[in-house]
């Protein structure tokens, strides 16, 4: 872990990032850092004039991760000085998490801590939707993902506007985006439809990107209503049948497929299904009202098992704390590395079907190893070159693409700044 | 009838206008109320005009509670409107009428903001009240008032219309937005608009609507709901959602206003003639206050028995039957819960000495081992306290929901009763006790759980009472539908059809 901090943690962008600047600003020196140690203990109010300081303490401490929180109106770490109602939080970063244990229920390839490339396409599709939203309904430009070292991935917002906000403003966008929101209360009390007609343009379109994964991810990977008589797996999929037959609109149509499906003998896929619903509404269906209400269910139904569901209580809290990104995840090893939803950056070619691949992300030992068989290979005399440790290994494209995140962030910001000095000049 | 103003306060002044100060011009019909009344008034048109509010406000509030739709409020508080509070539109005619009407609505506002600042549940109220009745004065606006006045709030509100061309190239979004609400306000206007296809909906859209585009920031209530559609940062309201802006706007102002005011009241402490009026106007509005020897006679038949048996306990609202049937069935209850039922039974008419006969006999009677002598040792006096015998010698009140409510929550692992059930009980609980009161029916039972789900107990209570007392309540007056917001008012109105329908058979 200490020759990660040492050498590898790529602490000046993770500061630029922070500070929004190329310098020290207060974005950075008023910031809460929160240490995890392996004892379990954890050591909030930290806060650092500079990055070399930061980076130190962090090599001094040697936490098992570290964490960010929101920039308060005073120094954190002189919080014992000042009366309590001065800790005011100012401002911080959006921050949405999703978790694949959320998704348990649809998910058949893995369970709880567990993942596979097949369930990390359910992030790859929620964050494609996730990012949709953000950038088009509410014009946010500096958003990054990061990989969450294990089963699941966080997304930074860094535009300005959506630091200052309040817990209110927060928790709207939240609700916004939580399409699922109503989730339990749909299963609970059978409400006709998911979610209300029209389709709002925001559901709307989430719904085209889905559509396009549907068949993949869920019939073809996931499979969760397949049925083989007297099989082990049976019994959950037989809950999972009754719940995609709960979402269908007509009392005959349910029974009818239940019946058919219940009668098959042989081995009978999800897309099977998929497609039994539309044979079996042709005969029983007549009006075309019902057709419209099968079509409106067949949305609500994708919707239902594909829209990303959100941890909303990471997001709302301002002051709530969440594991920077190029920590690593003491369970597993793995580096919390940004990834770009819609393009591999890996290098590894294998991966591009994935956008980002949870299974051969960069881990400690892998990137111990690196650096090991690098200083065996390379004679002494290379060191003319100077390379940063981290280009030496398999962390180079993550860090090089997060600059280039931070970087566009800065040149906005000081954009920003600058207009702002210049409408000010003006008014005079 | 009329008394004269008293002359001698006409020539003093307890403060100096500011030089530049001129009398506001009321431009609208509606106000915002953003500028404090700064000229004199008497005192008889100070409590007068408050009075007349209060009476507006009231009606509103109890239109509330029975769970009526705006358009039925409209309709109820119409005549009291043009009774105590009329608004005529200015014509070249008029306008001392019209000044002399504007001046009373804004000063009369800015009296019970005094009023009602006092505490949390006020400020809630009237908030919700006046928001109310700024809504239904703004519909009754006509279209090019309403124009003129969102204009004239302009500099605050910082809107700005999109064009015909921006809104074509979205028309298909704003409808997939907001076509739905569109539609619900159109048809609560004119039922026929029900019938409209999609397709005139979107027509409308394109040339009816005009869309208000601002910082998604500014409305965070239609954000969460996806109520409006949202492109990159803006958010686009359509005219008839505008109303909710208004009124949401008008609502937070109000409150913050509240606040400060209630910061600012201790000033008004040193005020003798003030004070006074404003604690009796707020007390006429919060609650019916309940006044024992009101109802002294023929109470005749409540004694120590009499409040055990069915007869009567039909009677009790949740809340007393509650906290009496632990009393039977523990022996005992705690000093919150004791108090809650002690002076409600004052209330009902329970003389001290049947009170006393009361709880002596209940906590003697069974498992809590309570022998006569630690009674009397322990309890007696607090009994007795109740009924302003002991201590202070206070001739106490029995509590009003109001103040029932605000009770910690109890907890009946530690054997704590007190408190009002609806706010108490959860939701599995609840429908098992109202199902008990013979609410069988699901649909009602959801009724009264969505109430409690808003926060709203005492209306919860009120509509129970109304569904127990169906048959009694059929062809009566309206004005028997009374908000209940005092357990003894429960009692008393259910004893009181009893009697009218034995007295009827």
């Amino acid at each position: 872990m200490l020759f990660f901090y040492k050498r590898l943690l790529p602490f000046k962008q993770v500061f630029k990032w922070l500070s929004h600047s190329p310098k020290v600003t207060k974005d950075f020196t008023m910031r809460e850092f929160a240490f995890e140690f392996r004892t379990g203990a954890y050591q909030r109010y930290n806060s650092y004039g500079s990055v070399d300081e930061f980076k130190q303490s962090v090599i001094n401490a040697n936490p098992t991760r570290f964490e960010v929180g929101a920039v308060y109106a005073v120094n954190p770490k002189e919080r014992k000085n000042l009366p309590k109602t001065a800790m005011k939080p100012e401002s911080k970063e959006l921050v949405f998490d999703i978790d694949l244990t959320d998704y348990d229920d649809i998910r058949t390839c893995c369970q709880k801590t567990d993942i596979c490339k097949k369930c990390w396409k359910f992030i790859r599709v929620g964050s494609k939707v996730m990012d949709a939203a953000l950038r088009d309904d509410f014009g946010f430009k500096h958003m990054v993902w990061v990989f969450s070292g294990r089963r699941g991935a966080h997304c930074w917002i860094s535009d300005p506007r959506v630091r200052q906000m309040n817990e209110v403003t927060r928790k709207s966008i939240i609700d916004y985006m939580d399409v699922l929101a109503s989730k339990q209360s749909k299963l609970s009390s059978k409400k006709p439809l998911l979610v209300k007609r029209p389709l709002h343009p925001h559901v709307e379109r989430s719904l085209e990107i889905l559509s396009e994964e549907f068949v993949e991810i869920i019939l073809n990977d996931q499979d969760p209503w397949f049925t083989a008589p007297d099989t082990a797996s049976d019994a959950k999929s037989w809950t999972q049948i009754e719940e995609l037959l709960s979402f269908l609109p007509d009392n005959k149509l349910q029974q009818e497929l239940r019946s058919k499906w219940k009668s098959s003998s042989g081995i009978s896929t999800s897309r099977d299904k998929w497609e039994d619903i539309n044979v079996v509404a042709k005969s029983v269906l007549k009006s075309t009202a019902q057709a419209n209400q099968l079509l409106d269910a067949r949305k609500d139904i994708i919707i239902y098992y594909m829209y990303p569901r959100l941890d909303v209580e990471v997001s709302r809290q301002v002051i709530h704390l969440l594991k920077s990104p190029f920590c690593i995840h003491p369970g597993t090893g793995n580096v919390c590395v940004p990834f770009d939803p819609t393009q591999n950056i890996s290098g590894n070619s294998q991966d591009d079907s994935y956008g980002f691949n949870p299974m051969t992300a960069p881990n400690l030992r892998i990137l111990q190893k690196e650096l090991d068989s690098w200083e065996q290979n390379s004679p002494s005399n290379d060191s003319d070159k100077k390379l940063a440790d981290y280009e030496r290994t398999s962390l180079k494209p993550y860090v090089e693409y997060f600059s280039k995140f931070v970087n566009d962030m800065i040149t906005d910001e000081l954009q920003g700044i600058s207009k702002r000095a210049r409408e000010e000049d003006l008014s005079f | 009838m009329f008394r004269q103003p008293k002359r001698r306060t006409a020539g003093r002044k307890n403060f100096d206008l500011p030089q530049i100060y001129h009398e506001q011009s009321y431009k609208s019909r509606l106000s915002m109320y953003d500028q404090p009344p700064l000229l004199e008034v008497t005192l008889e048109e100070f409590e007068l005009w408050a009075i007349d509010r209060l009476k507006v406000l009231i009606e509103i509030e109890s239109c509330v509670a029975r769970t009526k739709t705006i358009k039925q409020t409209e309709a109820a508080i119409k005549p009291l409107l043009l009774k105590y509070l009329p608004l005529s539109p200015a014509t070249a005619s008029n306008q001392a009428i019209v000044d002399a009407e504007r001046k009373k609505d804004y000063y009369s506002h800015f009296i019970l903001r005094l009023v009602f600042c006092r505490n949390e549940e006020l400020r809630k109220k009237f908030v919700k009240n006046e928001s109310i009745l700024f809504r239904i004065r703004y519909a009754q606006l006509q279209p090019k008032e309403q124009q003129e006045f969102v204009d004239s709030l302009n500099d605050k509100l910082s809107w700005t219309y999109i064009s015909s061309e921006e809104k074509r190239a979205i028309v298909d979004k704003l409808y997939a937005a907001t076509g739905a609400a569109i539609r619900t306000v159109l048809m609560a206007d004119s039922p026929d608009t029900a019938t409209m296809t999609n397709e005139q909906i979107k027509q409308r859209i394109a040339t009816h609507e005009n869309f208000i585009k601002l910082p998604f920031e500014k409305v965070p209530n239609l954000t969460s709901s996806r109520s409006v559609f949202i492109q990159a940062g803006y958010a686009y309201i359509p005219t008839t959602m505008q109303l909710s802006l208004l009124a949401v706007d008008f609502q937070e102002n109000l409150s913050q206003m509240l606040i400060r005011t209630f910061q600012s009241l201790p000033r008004l402490e040193e005020d003798d003639r003030l004070l006074p009026l404003l604690n009796n106007l707020s007390q006429n509005f919060s609650s019916y206050q309940y006044d024992a020897a009101q109802y002294g006679e023929a109470k005749s038949d409540i004694n120590a028995i009499s409040i055990t048996k069915p007869a009567i306990t039909r009677h009790y609202p949740l809340c007393a039957s509650h906290v009496q049937k632990n009393l039977v069935a523990n022996s005992h209850l705690k000093y919150d819960a004791r108090s809650q039922l002690s002076l409600f039974l004052k209330g009902i008419g329970l003389s001290v000495d049947e009170a006393l006969k009361f709880w002596a006999d209940q906590f003697t009677k069974g498992a809590s081992g309570i022998t006569m002598d630690t009674f009397n040792k322990n309890y007696r006096y607090n009994i007795r306290h109740d009924y302003g015998l002991e201590g202070g010698r206070i001739n106490k009140r029995p509590w009003d929901c109001a103040r029932i409510l605000q009770m910690t929550t109890p907890r009946s692992s530690s054997g704590q009763y007190h408190g009002c059930p609806y706010k108490t009980f959860s939701a599995d609980v609840l429908t098992h006790n109202l199902q008990e009161l013979g609410i069988t029916d699901q649909h009602e039972i959801n009724g009264v759980i969505d109430q409690v789900a808003n926060n709203e107990y005492t209306h919860a209570c009120t509509r129970v009472f109304e569904l127990t007392h169906k048959n009694e309540l059929k062809g009566t007056k309206a004005e028997e539908e009374m908000h209940i917001s005092h357990p003894n008012l429960y009692f008393d109105r259910s004893r009181q059809l009893e009697r009218a329908a034995t007295e009827k058979s």
